[in-house]
């Protein structure tokens, strides 16, 4: 505000994001009204039948609702918890490692799986837990009985929370370890001339040191507390594993786009935006109670 | 690479999409009301100036045959097309075979983004006309449909009328296929038959003991345990054909259920005269069971619906059965399997019931439809398209893919494939030659008598792979063994059951996808073991109470 033809600028490099946000999110809420329409494509938005409440009094009849609203939760939570405490982990343990060459190929590595999309991910995952793959083949030295894993619905949330978390836990530990790079290094050398032991140091030096970091990263991830992954899933999940594995987002795809029940599939989009919303209402509170965090 | 070529075909569509808008524009300031063809009631009468169709196009990723410098839109076919009726296609967007084309026409039809003309399914052309999305093509078939295309349809004693008329109004011009893309068949590989010293199995019984064998004995002799007996469906695929997908299941259990008299999916007459649906039905119960403990046994694909393609099992010649359709041999995963083995003699045969009879449940003429996007100027336009391919097929080079013939869909006298059989037969016996095969109609069977002696060799009565030259056309091959080998069972007589309906009623509209979600998850959690077979009285019920019983209804109503 200090200089306006400095503030001018960055408004610019602002612009092509603002369109693609008015294009891909705003215009689009628009159609939340099929969701109390029985939309008609040929009459549009603006001429299809008002229904009410309609779809969502079918939708909550369904025994499928309960299903997917409890799995996608399931998935969610483990996701989130999953990649806020084993990147902080690795992160603790990178940080003391004192072979800076080595540090810096683990990091590029461990992060490396985070730049590969889920349609080529998948397919290598079902590969790897196949019936005649790698692990199974580990477990036949065992004298284990080769397990069919993407067809267990037991085992199926533990398959996508594990590898989403191997996925994206090399991403999340950057973040942790800039967090590190901002603690003053005097504080270390201080503690050690008070004899303080390297457990010692990380328990009072680093954790407090990252702690505003851990705070902003979990009430943040509060917002994605219904995104289960569709991508992934979708990749991944067979009828065998629907009772455990169908989640919000595909079910959503499948009813709206393969059977075409637009207002239907409209309806539970919608819950889930309400959801999300309020979810990510109040983490924006927490941000700002707890890590001092605020955009407004 | 296959990102890259994605790409490549994104901006492509896109460019398309763009001249597309350009060439629409064009027409219509150029030729208003000046684009009819002399003979206003000519079926194949060339327009006087040029008019385009844009359409959506299914291709083939697995077609290699387009030579150089041709594409999906400016080929051989599209060119003759210009020629001969001097229509020009504009693809405004390609989509891949099966599961991709089918969702970027539901996202057209969802987005009321339609081009021209289509080709869709039952279900999208139901909610088409609901949604009046469609042109009325009652006048253009009556005026400008050829004698043969209307002798073909005409063929399915209105059947295939009846699938695309609402309120007397015709809003799709109906394909009619072979009776032969109906009934699924065995598949197995006779050199491991051979090899291991058994019987051609005819019935569950003998299958169980033959699986066991190629699972067991080590039949491609590579001294590991690494061949599976039974190939099952892939991720995404059906264990069995239903009512509204009745024909051209590949590597579902068809034949199994139907030797226990099972038809899961099929809308049928119960004992007690009143309609009743299959995968309600005790048989159905017994032929899961069946299943179930085949796949326990290990001798279904382990990894059954997983998969992401099951014809790599068959084409690298790991497994040794499979079921499907007559074509599913040559124009099947056959041509690489014996490219990478020579030797796989893979056989035709029907699986049979406790009584020896071959009782194949059988699926409706019409699956595909073209249709014509509401206000377009040139309805006939289509029709005249089907028109010229039904004429002039059989003088095509088929050494092209036929499938890039814009807009193209199944014309086929309903005994097509085993008057070819037959007159295939009399060809070879040399009592008949190319110039008796003037059948209308009958498109192919010209070119099929001058192809055959090419890739067929001496003994002419033995079909085993031997006997075979595909390396000499191979195109012609996939047809002649397709049809030799694959054909043949169908000649015996056999039991035919019908579904009441091939169409939905109005309450599947809005519950059928929940139904057919319950009834597949069921069905394959319990052939895969996942659940015991007593869930299927669970199932029983719960179909009923969510809606099953109010469909009866409906159902009962329409057999009426």
């Amino acid at each position: 505000m200090v200089n306006k033809g400095f503030a001018k600028h960055y408004y610019l490099m602002l612009l092509p994001g603002f369109i693609w946000l008015i294009l891909f999110s705003i215009v689009p809420m628009f159609g939340i009204v099929m969701a109390f329409q029985d939309y008609n494509p040929g009459l549009g938005i603006l001429h299809s039948e008002w229904i009410g409440l309609d779809n969502f009094k079918y939708m909550f009849s369904l025994n499928d609702s309960g299903t997917i609203l409890f799995n996608t939760l399931f998935i969610a939570v483990l996701k989130i918890l999953g990649n806020l405490l084993i990147p902080l982990v690795f992160a603790l343990l990178l940080n003391e490692l004192r072979v800076i060459f080595l540090k810096r190929w683990i990091q590029t590595i461990v992060y490396l799986p985070h730049f590969i999309s889920w349609v080529i991910l998948s397919g290598i995952l079902l590969d790897v837990f196949g019936y005649t793959g790698p692990v199974n083949q580990i477990l036949s030295v065992f004298e284990i009985k080769p397990i069919l894993f993407f067809g267990r619905a037991d085992l199926f949330p533990a398959l996508v929370v594990g590898s989403d978390i191997w996925k994206e836990f090399g991403f999340n530990t950057i973040i942790y370890l800039a967090a590190l790079t901002g603690i003053n290094p005097a504080l270390y050398e201080a503690a050690a001339i008070d004899g303080a032991s390297r457990m010692q140091r990380i328990r009072h030096i680093t954790l407090p040191g990252i702690q505003s970091a851990i705070v902003l990263l979990s009430v943040l991830s509060l917002g994605n507390v219904l995104n289960a992954g569709f991508e992934q899933i979708f990749n991944l999940y067979n009828p065998l594993v629907y009772s455990s594995g169908d989640i919000i987002d595909t079910w959503v795809y499948r009813t709206g786009l393969v059977d075409l029940q637009f207002s239907l599939a409209t309806a539970m989009g919608l819950l889930k935006s309400v959801v999300s919303f309020i979810m990510i209402t109040v983490s924006y509170y927490l941000a700002s109670k707890f890590a001092n965090y605020r955009i407004f | 690479m296959k990102k890259a070529r994605q790409a490549a075909g994104m901006a492509l569509a896109s460019t398309m999409l763009l001249l597309s808008a350009c060439g629409s524009g064009n027409s219509t300031n150029s030729g208003s009301g000046n684009a009819v063809s002399q003979d206003p009631n000519d079926p194949f009468g060339k327009y006087s100036d040029t008019i385009t169709i844009t359409i959506g196009k299914e291709v083939d990723a697995a077609d290699k045959s387009l030579p150089s410098g041709d594409t999906p839109e400016n080929n051989t076919y599209t060119r003759y097309i210009k020629e001969k009726l001097n229509i020009e296609t504009k693809i405004v967007w390609q989509a891949g075979v099966g599961k991709d084309y089918i969702q970027k026409v539901n996202l057209s039809i969802a987005g009321n983004d339609l081009p021209d003309a289509l080709v869709v399914n039952d279900t999208q052309l139901r909610q088409m006309v609901k949604s009046n999305q469609l042109a009325d093509l009652t006048e253009a078939y009556n005026q400008y449909a050829s004698p043969t295309l209307k002798s073909i349809i005409d063929s399915t004693d209105g059947l295939a009328m009846k699938a695309v008329t609402f309120d007397g109004k015709m809003y799709a011009l109906p394909n009619v296929t072979a009776e032969s893309d109906m009934q699924h068949i065995m598949w197995i590989r006779k050199d491991w038959l051979d090899k291991l010293k058994l019987e051609v199995p005819r019935t569950v019984e003998d299958l169980e003991k033959v699986a066991k064998a190629f699972v067991e004995q080590d039949p491609d002799g590579n001294g590991k345990a690494d061949t599976i007996g039974i190939t099952g469906p892939q991720s995404g695929g059906l264990l069995n054909a239903d009512f509204i997908r009745p024909n051209n299941n590949n590597y579902g259990f068809d034949p199994v259920f139907g030797a226990y008299h099972s038809y899961p999916g099929f809308w049928l007459e119960g004992k007690d005269g009143k309609p009743t649906y299959g995968s309600i039905e005790p048989e159905t119960k017994e032929a899961l069971g069946k299943l179930r403990d085949l796949y326990a046994k290990g001798l279904i694909d382990q990894e059954m619906s997983i998969r992401k393609d099951a014809q790599e099992l068959i084409k690298n010649g790991t497994s040794g059965i499979y079921f499907g359709l007559w074509w599913a041999g040559g124009y099947g995963p056959l041509a690489d399997a014996i490219k990478n083995n020579p030797e796989a003699n893979w056989q035709a045969y029907t699986l049979l019931d406790k009584s020896g009879e071959f009782t194949a449940h059988m699926g409706t003429p019409s699956n595909q439809y073209l249709v014509v996007r509401k206000d377009y100027k040139y309805p006939e336009a289509a029709i005249k398209m089907e028109n010229l391919l039904l004429r002039d097929e059989s003088s095509f080079d088929v050494s092209v893919g036929i499938g890039n013939y814009p807009l193209r869909i199944v014309f086929a006298p309903m005994d097509e494939m085993y008057v070819t059989y037959n007159m295939m037969k009399e060809v070879l016996a040399g009592t008949k030659t190319a110039e008796d095969m003037d059948l209308p109609g009958y498109k192919l069977l010209k070119s099929d008598a001058e192809n055959i002696k090419k890739v067929k060799l001496e003994p002419y009565d033995k079909v085993d792979i031997q006997y075979w030259d595909p390396d000499a056309d191979i195109g012609a091959w996939k047809r002649m063994y397709s049809t030799l080998v694959g054909i043949a069972p169908l000649m015996e007589p056999y039991k035919k059951t019908y579904s009441l309906t091939y169409s939905q009623t109005k309450t599947m509209e809005s519950k059928w996808a929940t139904l057919d979600k319950l009834e597949k998850e069921t069905f394959l959690k319990i052939i895969m073991g996942a659940a015991p077979l007593e869930s299927f009285d669970t199932f029983v019920e719960d179909w009923k109470r969510q809606g099953g019983d109010e469909i009866l209804a409906e159902v009962a109503e329409l057999a009426e």
